[in-house]
């Protein structure tokens, strides 16, 4: 049998998941234009709720991580495991600072009776319901996104650790860099369009 | 080792200043925020966003240094398949009460 | 025959069925990472889904053979509808042609081992078989099955109290199974040919399954995060859909259909693609403008993604989307009709061999031919007024997937089945089956065509007497198809077991598969081949 390390293959493949997640989050934003487009004044006043300054402090703390695991990846090519570990087991520590802070906004709104289906939140404008079931689904959807971003990581921190990862096999690993990007893409337009409408 | 398969390492220093641009960039839509732009206001923030994915997709996700084709075209495949998508919906929802 | 003339073989008798790995028994097939094994691992659930879709469609006509009640109630009938769309669309038809004959003869035609990804490719069967087990479940639990048809339109799909939920979810299961698969192929496409085998010497076959791999990467999570949205529009009350909380309905029929439309063309491009496949070979002709071909495939899966609106005519779309979609239909009907136009010139002056397999590709070029025109009349804004949910637009989907895609299967399972079994089945008894189901199939569904013409609305469970005949008609029309469909695989089925023992190219096949043995070894080549010339050359 042939053997031929083919590194391209994992890389594509990695690729075409990320485009089928693109288009996954993208069904919502189909959602959001709509909902916005028929809704603009409501989805404005909603908005004004949201604290837009937890949601810049997450946008940089995701923005960060990002840069800590490209670092990490480039440390395992030149061979600097430690470093590699360090800064991997930062960004996981920033995904983590991103759903606490997610976790404190939510439990905001909740406390106030602002939740799908609720009484507080069905008395409202309807496009407000909408502005904030979208909301939910869609920051929901990308928390979970991160958790199991932070859980692929963990496997790559032990893979790291008994040298399964390193400078001659770091396909898994650059894979679970472009996934963590990925996570961060999507909530480069989800900042805006909940936390910035004007 | 074929070309495309070369190992291109990105320096640290690289990641640092794409790093500086996207908090820039963050900086600047949030101000624009706040600004009275209009009808403008969604298209500026999109096209911040735009730039921001991009600066992550070319160089943390290494897309710039990709040589072969299919790592070109599937970025540009997937925002056509989308524009698709919202302007075929809008055809609908922007025009429910007949063409003006 | 390699460039050289001989036929490799390794050790004769040492088949992919003998070679055993890791794992012995049942795990030697259920963890498998070998793409010809998973392929028949798809064939005997993809087949067994089918007889269970067929025995519902049995019932079904049965209820319907006469006005007023039957053989059972209402609810009854609205559930075995739905169930027969679900089992049929998403178990069958759309997995079908790319499962089995794209896993166990796309790495072969490209001169591959197997797959870019042979493990993901295992993953994909356990998510099929999952989905399907959870669709199952939601049969026997909850409130009962389904009963939203299977396009599971909101604001019913939210407030019905049948087991909603747990069958979306199940289809979302059997989506990600999909893309996975789609990730597989077109990987292993780019990346796997063997030496030689440029683009433009692909087997057709390849071209559309390749073709397919992007629909499905790049149009089912729109399904995935549709489904999503309905199971926590139930349990969480989120809103998105539902007109009370300010949701529009006709948005639900949007992400549905943008699935759903180019999911038809996930149905029937691999058809097209046997069908490239198989007519050059019994014409003993190359086929007639294989790039019109090979680029048509791509064409109908980009524009046939832009049509979905001509599902949602009468829905309260905008008169706009409705003019626009409509164009956008007929548009799409043109590279179709260019792959008609190329196969009947490949057949013209060819030396006509006709052999079972040939025959269901004749059968598919007439009846997806009627199918495709009666798209078009569907297609345009007038008549849809009038058509649609008649039994015309059951009428026509049948014709275009059970007599397209379907004859394709068919025409498939003839074709190959000496390479994957290594045995012989009796022609006589297939070409009988095959004019059984050509009566029973036009009996049945031109019925269908007649009816919805007339006005019989579709998903009903009673009529007016007025169409007492047809109904009639099309129910012995499907006992005759159901006859012919026993007779084609009984004769399958036996000969798996006492079929006579077939040579390595029966039928005289120029693509990479015909020059290994029947059955394949594990490894598929002694050595990978090094291509030299293209798919359909006969001399």
């Amino acid at each position: 049998m042939e053997t031929h390390k083919d590194v391209i293959s994992p890389k594509l493949g990695m690729w075409l998941f990320i485009l089928s997640e693109l288009i996954l989050f993208g069904g919502m934003f189909i959602l959001y234009s709509a909902y916005r487009y028929k809704n603009p004044v409501d989805f404005h006043h909603a908005s004004r709720e949201l604290e837009v300054l937890l949601g810049t402090l997450n946008t940089v703390i995701l923005l960060t991580s990002s840069l800590s695991i490209a670092a990490s990846i480039t440390a395992i090519q030149r061979g600097q495991r430690k470093l590699s570990i360090y800064l991997l087991i930062a960004t996981m520590a920033l995904g983590l600072l991103f759903l606490v802070n997610k976790g404190f906004e939510w439990g905001t709104k909740i406390e106030y009776g602002i939740y799908p289906n609720s009484p507080t939140l069905l008395a409202r404008a309807k496009g407000e319901v909408l502005f904030y079931g979208l909301y939910y689904v869609m920051t929901g959807l990308h928390g979970l996104h991160v958790l199991v971003g932070i859980c692929i990581f963990l496997v790559m921190l032990v893979f790291i650790v008994k040298d399964r990862i390193n400078q001659a096999h770091l396909a898994p690993f650059e894979n679970s860099g472009l996934y963590w990007h990925l996570v961060d893409i999507i909530w480069i337009f989800l900042y805006p369009l909940f936390y910035l409408i004007t | 080792m074929r070309p495309e398969e070369e190992i291109r390492m990105t320096r640290y220093k690289t990641y640092v200043l794409v790093w500086i641009t996207l908090v820039i960039l963050t900086g600047i839509t949030l101000s624009a925020a706040g600004m009275q732009l209009g009808g403008w206001t969604v298209l500026i923030a999109l096209a911040i966003a735009g730039t921001k994915s991009g600066l992550v997709l070319n160089y943390f996700m290494h897309l710039k240094s990709e040589r072969l084709l299919i790592f070109k075209i599937i970025i540009p495949l997937v925002m056509v398949v989308f524009l698709v998508f919202i302007l075929l919906t809008f055809s609908d929802l922007a025009f429910r009460g007949g063409v003006k | 025959m390699t460039s050289t003339g001989e036929t490799e073989t390794i050790q004769p008798g040492i088949s992919f069925y003998q070679n055993q790995g890791r794992y012995h028994g049942i795990f030697a097939w259920i963890l498998t990472s070998d793409h010809k094994r998973i392929g028949l691992l798809y064939l005997i659930f993809v087949m067994a889904f089918f007889f269970s879709g067929v025995v519902l469609g049995f019932f079904m006509r049965l209820e319907m053979i006469a006005p007023g009640g039957a053989i059972m109630k209402p609810q009854t009938y609205n559930s075995l509808f739905t169930l027969h769309g679900i089992i049929m669309i998403f178990l069958v038809v759309i997995p079908a042609i790319p499962t089995i004959f794209g896993n166990f003869f796309l790495p072969i035609q490209i001169g591959a081992r197997d797959v870019a990804f042979p493990r993901i490719n295992l993953l994909s069967w356990w998510l099929y078989i999952s989905g399907a087990t959870i669709v199952a479940i939601s049969v026997f639990t909850g409130g009962g099955p389904p009963d939203t048809g299977w396009t599971f339109y909101a604001p019913y799909s939210l407030r019905t109290t049948v087991n909603v939920p747990l069958a979306v979810f199940g289809v979302f299961v059997l989506g990600m199974s999909s893309i996975l698969t789609g990730i597989n192929f077109v990987t292993t496409t780019h990346r796997l040919r063997a030496p030689g085998m440029t683009w433009n010497r692909l087997p057709l076959f390849v071209w559309s399954i390749y073709s397919t791999s992007w629909v499905q990467i790049l149009v089912t999570p729109v399904i995935g995060i549709t489904l999503v949205l309905i199971i926590l529009e139930r349990f969480f009350g989120v809103g998105v859909f539902d007109p009370a909380k300010g949701g529009d309905p006709i948005l639900y029929q949007h992400m549905f259909w943008i699935y759903s439309h180019p999911a038809t063309y996930i149905m029937i491009l691999p058809a097209m693609g046997i069908i490239s496949d198989v007519v050059p070979v019994f014409a003993r002709k190359k086929i007639f403008g294989y790039m019109a071909i090979a680029i048509s495939g791509i064409a109908i899966a980009g524009v046939g993604s832009l049509v979905w609106g001509h599902h949602m005519f009468v829905s309260g779309q905008s008169d706009f989307a409705d003019l626009l979609f409509s164009l956008l239909t007929f548009l799409v009907a043109v590279p179709s009709a260019i792959k008609v136009f190329n196969w009947v010139a490949t057949l013209h002056k060819g030396s006509i061999v006709l052999e079972p397999p040939l025959l269901f590709c004749l059968g598919f070029i007439f009846l997806f031919s009627i199918g495709g025109l009666t798209g078009l009349i569907q297609g345009a804004l007038a008549p849809n007024m009038h058509l649609h949910d008649t039994y015309w637009i059951p009428g026509h989907f049948h014709y275009i997937i059970f007599g397209g895609m379907g004859f394709g299967l068919f025409a498939g399972f003839h074709y190959w089945f000496p390479k994957m079994f290594g045995r012989m089945y009796n022609r006589k008894a297939a070409m009988g089956a095959w004019v059984v189901m050509l009566v029973g199939f036009n009996t049945f569904f031109f019925s269908m065509l007649l009816l919805g013409w007339e006005g019989m609305p579709r998903r009903y469970y009673d009529y007016l007497p007025q169409f007492r005949t047809l109904h009639l008609t099309a129910t012995f029309g499907s006992w005759i198809l159901i006859a012919g469909l026993i007779l084609m695989f009984g004769n399958l089925f036996h000969a798996l077991f006492n079929g006579e023992k077939a040579e390595d190219n029966p039928w005289g096949g120029a693509t990479l598969e015909w020059r290994i043995p029947s059955p394949p070894p594990t490894e598929n080549f002694v050595k990978i081949p090094k291509v030299e010339q293209g798919p359909y050359e006969f001399r």
